[in-house]
């Protein structure tokens, strides 16, 4: 099957006041992709990500998803994304079906009734999803959430630290999730994360980021190679060592 | 998908308020529950209250008019003293001499002097009677008002009783009313269009002022609320997820403004029949009886109106609530908001904007609570026209200002809060 593209970001620059945030990223993403964002605290990827998810706008560059001009046409760009912000948070008083079937009403207003089915099942909650989402513990909440973000199909889902702040059992189920869903429907993913296990077990493709600016670009093998690391917590050290030293 | 989309988020908006009692209690029940309970605990306090009255009768005569064929007795007043006031339920205690007045018991002491009866049977002197009251005690005022009824009253029996005696001793072609009372005048309540009304109109237009007072408290819970919807769900972190859906930010803030809104409507509502049930309650207290003449159209045209001036009230201050760090600024905002409202409201009930002259006026139109107030104030005094007018004025007004903030925010405002 040929990859069709997805997401398109050139140039991207973000400024807060004298603040550089994002100083000019560019990447392309696949369908059926896994493109991993991976940087210390502040490096950008939470702005980048917003930029993409249509949420703040660029002050300098282009965004194109499913060949729509993100900056022109965000509410038309919003309906192919699905996104999982990093500290998002439910509403302690409506159930988990009601997040589901608010989101679906919104999203997909001709399948509502199936695509609340399919947000059931991918966050496996079971009968829990008829209690209030205040009573969930946190790895049920990222459940839901991410279940939210990816119950319409979309043709990109954008994924802030899916498994922050989660135990390992939870982690776990939330990885197969986003695996699983990806094999199942072909979309592209963008996620950014902390955790290299994470990104080595999910990712086709990463970029290290590192003051606003992408240091390196490839899938996990190629950046191993080229930073002769043998692993890529290894790797990335590398990499903003050597982007700090040039 | 406009409509369909603002439904949903409406509905959503609903079912959280639903389900937040707190928020609920203390904007619905507690007004409700607050007033009328005041009320009632005023009722009950007020009936508790031994209000002590001590009567000395220093005279303690009869005397007969020989000429007028007429007699007086200080023990006659006396008497209707003690079951006027008793009849109000204070205690009534007959003293003997005007040492009561050092007994910290007693609130009102009222001394019929020595030669109180000679003079209340002569034809040209006066006889008078002492009241003490005792100071800061508010209770006390009312039983010193009550006896001056009962006093007064009497006064008016014995000149009648005496100008007949008198009458009929010179034989005059002469009526004691007509002596008396010379001139009366007769008042009728009538309409701008000069229709006789009852005095329950009078009663509709304290209702009125009630409902702009009613205003001023609907204004807090309303602001909150959206404060609350906007600065509480991004420092919740749930308003990022709702804004990255394919619906315009301004869909999201009118679903948040209309759920504030109805919320500051029920609020208006229940403040309103919690103000009346309290009038009514404390006006039984004191001893009267009030029946209010409710009037549809007056509370539809009030439930409009509530709806606008939070609606107004929202649209003003929008936009410095998102550019608010967090909660509490947002809420010293609101608050410095609902002060000038409830300031604007409070002299709407203490004064009639529809009779305040024309140059003042047009100075109070800047500010859109005097819409409100004119609306209201108008409709009750008739003038229908006006009322439509202020109100049209006011939901201009509200969809103007409203149109504005909107157009002010956007995804970025909404989501990240200013740099310190």
């Amino acid at each position: 099957m040929l990859s069709e593209l997805v997401v398109e970001a050139w140039d991207l620059v973000k400024r807060y006041g004298s603040r550089v945030a994002v100083a000019g990223i560019s990447f392309s993403v696949f369908s059926g992709e896994i493109f991993g964002l991976i940087g210390p605290n502040g490096a950008g990827k939470t702005t980048t990500l917003r930029m993409v998810a249509t949420l703040i706008r660029p002050d300098k560059g282009l965004i194109y998803i499913k060949g729509i001009n993100v900056l022109r046409e965000p509410i038309r760009a919003r309906r192919h994304i699905g996104y999982l912000p990093e500290e998002a948070e439910v509403y302690p008083r409506l159930t988990g079906y009601e997040h589901l079937l608010f989101y679906a009403r919104l999203r997909r207003p001709d399948r509502v009734e199936e695509t609340v089915e399919f947000g059931i099942k991918l966050s496996g909650l079971g009968k829990r999803i008829y209690d209030r989402a205040g009573d969930y513990s946190k790895g049920m909440k990222r459940r839901l959430l991410l279940a939210i973000a990816l119950m319409t199909r979309p043709d990109l889902a954008i994924l802030d630290e899916p498994t922050s702040g989660l135990d390992v059992y939870a982690s776990v189920h939330v990885r197969r999730m986003i695996r699983d869903y990806v094999r199942e429907t072909g979309s592209a993913v963008i996620l950014s994360s902390h955790n290299m296990l994470e990104v080595e077990y999910l990712c086709d493709r990463i970029a290290f980021i590192s003051r606003g600016k992408i240091i390196s670009m490839g899938t996990p093998r190629e950046l191993l190679e080229k930073y002769g690391a043998s692993n890529l917590e290894e790797a990335f050290v590398k990499a903003v060592e050597g982007a700090r030293g040039s | 998908m406009r409509g369909y989309g603002f439904r949903v988020l409406l509905w959503k908006e609903l079912l959280d308020l639903s389900r937040d009692y707190k928020t609920i209690a203390t904007s619905l029940l507690l007004p409700l529950i607050f007033f009328p309970l005041l009320g009632l605990l005023s009722l009950a306090l007020i009936t508790q209250q031994p209000i002590n009255v001590a009567i000395v009768d220093l005279d303690r005569s009869t005397i007969h008019n020989d000429l007028l064929n007429l007699t007086f007795s200080s023990k006659d007043l006396v008497r209707e003293l003690m079951l006027g006031l008793e009849d109000y339920g204070f205690n009534v205690v007959i003293g003997n001499d005007t040492d009561v007045l050092s007994d910290p018991d007693i609130d009102l002491v009222i001394v019929i002097p020595r030669g109180f009866t000679r003079n209340l049977t002569s034809l040209n002197s006066t006889a008078q009677i002492r009241i003490y009251r005792r100071a800061n005690v508010q209770a006390s005022t009312r039983a010193e008002s009550i006896a001056e009824t009962i006093i007064n009253g009497f006064s008016s029996t014995v000149s009648r009783e005496k100008v007949e005696a008198m009458i009929r001793v010179t034989g005059l072609n002469a009526s004691a009313t007509a002596i008396l009372q010379p001139i009366t005048t007769r008042e009728e309540l009538v309409t701008i269009s000069g229709r006789r009304v009852g005095v329950e109109e009078e009663l509709k237009g304290l209702f009125a002022r009630v409902l702009v007072l009613a205003l001023s408290v609907v204004i807090t819970p309303a602001t909150s609320f959206i404060i609350d919807g906007i600065i509480g769900e991004r420092e919740r972190k749930t308003i990022e997820m709702i804004l990255s859906l394919p619906i315009p930010v301004s869909m999201i803030i009118y679903s948040k403004l209309v759920a504030a809104t109805m919320l500051g409507l029920l609020t208006a509502i229940a403040d309103a029949l919690g103000f009346v049930a309290y009038i009514m309650l404390t006006t039984m207290a004191l001893g009267g009886s009030v029946s209010l003449p409710i009037d549809p159209a007056l509370l539809v045209l009030h439930s409009i109106i509530a709806f606008f001036t939070i609606l107004v009230t929202i649209s003003i201050s929008l936009p410095f609530i998102t550019r608010t760090r967090g909660i509490r600024s947002a809420s010293n905002i609101a608050s410095g908001i609902a002060i000038i409202g409830t300031i604007v409201f409070f002299t709407g009930f203490l004064v009639d904007y529809s009779r305040l002259p024309t140059e003042i006026k047009s100075i109070l139109y800047i500010v859109p609570y005097t819409h409100s107030i004119l609306s209201i104030q108008y409709y009750v005094i008739g003038y229908t026209l006006q009322s439509m007018i202020h109100l049209l004025v006011l939901i201009v007004l509200s969809i103007v200002l409203l149109a504005i903030s909107t157009k002010l925010l956007n995804t970025e405002k909404m989501l990240l809060a200013p740099p310190s």
